[in-house]
């Protein structure tokens, strides 16, 4: 319950300041958030667009960790709590990806570029694709969770890499990444001001969070759901 | 879209409500399953 309320009054406070905190290119009070060269009033979605990439990641090693504990206790509500994470994270997968689309246009002007994030995150929704068509076509329930157990920890591991490693190592376009050796590159400088870092981290909260809500909620139903599939 | 280009704001409301209609449908399916265990338990 307690965490119920602090989601609900952060999120509000994310939104109404993360929206509302007004931008000034010399930020002198509290509330003035910084004007970051090449975004503008854009950098706003970084509250928003960066928890759901975040919480993809979060659930996608949430799954990993259900999926060794099923492989090591063959206990079966290990694997609905496996599935039910990797579904959300590939919720959140989508989201991230939609959201940074719509950036793109504005900020590199197509939805779409193939810039190394954009690839990376690809490749990740290819990756957890495969898990849901791979547990959808095994019919036995003992033999669908120990092969998409066996997956997602294989699909989990290969996660960082793409999020975190691969996007800053190469040459993009996405803030954060490995900037253009001739600087020709409209590569964007991204420091957060402590105010912005207090909304951000605030954002990552409230957001985890969330998911925590969303992914007990599927989980319990999933769990009735069996329970009233194994008394037919 | 120069209206938002010029008005940068309203793509972050865009953002915001992407990921509000995410987070809407995937409680409305949620919902649909509660639903039917419910039916269920009735029968």
């Amino acid at each position: 319950m307690v965490l119920k309320i602090l989601l609900g009054v952060l999120l509000t406070a994310v939104i109404i300041f993360g929206l509302g905190l007004p931008m000034s290119p010399h930020p002198q009070a509290w509330y003035e958030l910084p004007v970051i060269p090449g975004l503008g009033e854009k950098a706003r979605i970084i509250f928003f667009h960066v928890p759901t990439a975040w919480l993809s990641v979060v659930a996608f090693l949430t799954s990993m960790v259900y999926a060794i504990a099923y492989l090591r206790k063959r206990d079966l509500s290990y694997d609905i709590r496996s599935s039910a994470a990797a579904g959300l994270g590939f919720m959140f997968c989508i989201l991230a990806t939609l959201t940074g689309a719509v950036w793109a246009k504005f900020n590199w002007g197509s939805y779409w570029n193939w810039d190394p994030r954009e690839t990376s995150i690809f490749v990740l929704l290819l990756i957890y694709g495969a898990y849901f068509s791979l547990r959808s076509a095994v019919e036995t329930e003992e033999k669908r969770a120990a092969l998409s157990s066996a997956y997602a920890i294989i699909a989990a591991v290969t996660v960082p890499f793409f999020i975190f490693i691969m996007p800053r190592i190469m040459t993009g376009l996405h803030p954060g990444a490995k900037g253009d050796p001739e600087g020709a590159g409209p590569v964007v400088e991204f420091k957060m001001s402590p105010n912005m870092r207090i909304i951000f981290f605030s954002s990552l909260v409230a957001f985890t969070l969330l998911f925590y809500w969303m992914f007990t909620l599927r989980v319990r139903t999933a769990q009735v759901e069996a329970h009233n599939h194994q008394r037919g | 879209m120069d209206f938002l280009a010029q008005n940068q704001l309203y793509i972050v409301m865009i953002i915001v409500l992407a990921i509000w209609l995410g987070i809407y449908i995937y409680l409305f399916r949620l919902d649909g399953r509660v639903k039917k265990l419910e039916n269920q338990i009735r029968e």
